[in-house]
């Protein structure tokens, strides 16, 4: 009987406080900057993650199209620091080199406005939001469900994926944005390696736990359950079900598109293979390996299987077989821990669930009739 | 009949005037009129594929009429949205027991209970907003207090039952809709069912759709029996029962009784 495992709100809090403090006192025991660098990125693939299962895990949309908002926001991002980059060729005012090698004369209109970092930022949340936004409104109004979500955003992504490649000239096309100025912001300058980014990310996958924590305990949160469940029966009560996914939709794809802000930092580049397919599918498989129905499972699951697969790239040729190893462990976890490791967790006995097992057993006993009372 | 038909004089709440339903091709209804008083417990029978349960689909938005009007409390709600029409007071309870099954037996009920519909300010609503009291006492009223904290899905056929009517309760609709509420319930579930409906009678206007006539008697006022797509009685249970037009419309699935 599943719904009996869950925590009670306390213990769910103190699991997601124990886990922020982990990330942030880690940079005190690691001494390598490369090091720090990777585990910056493990989380930035937690925060991609846990979009996810926002939408996925709570409101029931598997959106195939994560990997656009995520590339959307890491090129905002790319574009404004590719701004500060002093061209070697044209000097202090040129163009970005990539445009003077395909003569491109005069910067692209929208491209001056990321001249500031203020709309740089904004524009890495807003752009993947209103993308969703208008997809969300576009296929649930028509009430399009299921598998056919996903197609349709799995195609979408295709089809950005193919446009940025093919307009070099505008965006870099299949080199993505490089050599890129480091970010620098509040007299901090935030490089790859930079202690600086790595609490960035660490605070900002902190924050986004709890707000998210907040979100799916509202009452919004448990419509969007409701509707994972049955949308139509919530459609009785009253609720407009295509607002609340399009809500879904549109919260996972902001913070997915900060999360690919974030990437860029810690990459110092941005490459249309951010905004591709392997992408959106690797973030299915982390979430579901971590538990889509929770958000901290979803990131630790992206930050476990990404971990793991960085120790073994090292070796080249365990690097070879990673894919089976992905595919595999996907198979294993659907199959046997269909909510993921996160699950296990929730087996961890707690004096509240003796409580609750008691109350499980009084419903086992009535089953057959109602109590009379 | 009816010392318990409190509040049935009340003004129309409901009415449907000469709805017309198709299937690609096939005329489900066929003309419907129909007209319901403010607290009143209406009962809605008729043979396998008379088109009660679309005639139910009107009323609340699920299916779209081709021709004709739906007016709740002297405003038409024909071509509203469903949760449009749920918001102007119209509660249903399907033919299959429909409940939230991930959600515990609170959740579903917190869900049910909608005060407000809207998404921006629902973010700032936590717990059940001091409806926790409330909600127990409709828990404890449908049998199900001991299992607030149990996954829907975990419940009993007879218990989803009772759970979809808590929730109904929970929305606390004008017009409740029930498609076969008592299906599958055993014979002290249905007697306490029919309790409960003549409770509900006054404060709520009720329009059951039942094949079980003892269950039926216990509980009605007025019943209309449909038949192929038409409204072809109406009346009380003496008058529908000693019914020609009626038996005969029943010729072949064993009798009214046996329906
Ligand atoms: N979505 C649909 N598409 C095609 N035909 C349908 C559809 N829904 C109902 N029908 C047909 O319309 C007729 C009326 O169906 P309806 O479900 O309203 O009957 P009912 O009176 O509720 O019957 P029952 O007592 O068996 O529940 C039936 O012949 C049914 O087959
Ligand atoms: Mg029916």
């Amino acid at each position: 009987m599943d719904g009996q495992r869950k925590h009670p709100i306390w213990a769910k809090l103190v699991g997601y406080a124990a886990f922020c403090l982990v990330i942030l006192i880690l940079p005190l025991f690691i001494t390598d900057d490369y090091l720090l660098n990777k585990f910056a990125r493990y989380l930035v693939f937690g925060l991609v993650a846990m979009a996810l299962s926002i939408s996925w895990g709570y409101a029931g949309i598997l959106n195939l199209g994560q990997a656009v908002s995520f590339g959307l926001g890491s090129y905002c991002m790319a574009m404004a620091l590719k701004l500060r980059t002093i061209p070697i060729q044209t000097g202090a005012e040129g163009l970005p080199d990539f445009m003077v090698w395909n003569n491109v004369k005069s910067l692209p209109w929208f491209w001056e406005p990321f001249h500031s970092y203020g709309f740089a930022i904004a524009a890495g949340v807003l752009v993947p939001t209103i993308l969703a936004l208008l997809i969300g409104t576009f296929v649930f109004r028509a009430r399009v469900t299921g598998v056919y979500v996903s197609i349709i955003t799995l195609a979408l992504l295709v089809v950005i994926n193919l446009v940025v490649i093919d307009r070099q000239r505008l965006t870099g096309g299949f080199n993505g944005l490089t050599d890129l100025a480091p970010l620098e912001l509040f007299g901090l300058t935030f490089d790859p390696y930079a202690h600086a980014t790595y609490y960035l990310i660490a605070v900002s996958l902190g924050a986004a736990l709890f707000l998210g924590l907040a979100v799916v305990h509202s009452k919004t949160g448990l419509i969007m359950q409701a509707i994972r469940d049955d949308e139509n029966r919530v459609r009785y009560f009253g609720y407009d079900v295509a607002a609340y996914q399009t809500f879904a939709l549109c919260l996972s794809a902001a913070v997915a598109g900060f999360a690919g802000m974030l990437y860029t930092l810690v990459m110092a580049f941005a490459s249309p293979t951010f905004l591709a397919v392997p992408v959106s599918l690797s973030i299915v498989i982390w979430s579901a390996v971590g538990g889509r129905a929770s958000l901290l499972g979803s990131a630790m699951g992206a930050i476990i299987v990404t971990g793991v697969q960085g120790s073994l790239s090292d070796t080249p040729a365990f690097l070879e077989t990673w894919t089976l190893i992905m595919g595999a462990l996907f198979i294993v976890v659907v199959l046997f821990l269909p909510r993921g490791l996160i699950s296990l967790v929730d087996r961890i006995p707690l004096g509240g669930s003796a409580r609750r097992r008691a109350a499980a057993a009084t419903v086992a006993a009535s089953r057959s009739g109602i109590n009379a009372g | 009949m009816p010392a318990n038909a409190v509040g049935a004089t009340g003004g129309t709440i409901l009415e449907l005037r000469d709805i017309t339903v198709e299937f690609s091709g096939f005329v489900a209804i066929a003309g419907l009129t129909l007209d319901v008083h403010e607290g009143e417990l209406r009962c809605l029978i008729g043979p396998n594929g008379a088109g009660k349960t679309t005639a139910l689909d009107v009323i609340c938005g699920k299916v779209k009429p081709a021709s004709g009007k739906v007016v709740l409390g002297g405003r038409e709600i024909t071509r509203l949205e469903e949760h449009q029409i749920a918001r102007h007071g119209v509660g249903r309870k399907f033919q299959v027991p429909s409940v939230f099954r991930d959600l515990t037996v609170r959740q579903n009920m917190e869900v049910a209970l909608c005060r407000a519909p809207g998404v921006l300010g629902n973010l700032f609503r936590f717990g059940n907003s001091g409806a926790s009291e409330q909600l127990e006492k409709l828990a404890e009223l449908v049998g199900l207090e001991e299992a607030m904290d149990v996954a829907a899905g975990a419940l009993s056929h007879g218990q989803t039952q009772w759970l979809e009517i808590a929730l109904l309760l929970a929305q606390d609709a004008r017009l409740i809709l029930m498609d076969e509420p008592t299906a599958g319930m055993t014979a002290h579930e249905t007697a306490k069912t029919a309790e409960l409906f003549n409770r509900l009678k006054g404060r709520h206007t009720l329009i059951v759709v039942e094949h079980d006539m003892g269950f039926i008697k216990e509980i009605s006022d007025i019943i209309s029996v449909m038949h192929q797509g038409r409204l072809l009685a109406e009346g009380t249970v003496r008058e529908i029962e000693t019914n020609a037009e009626v038996r005969a419309a029943y010729l072949g699935s064993g009798g009214i009784s046996g329906a």
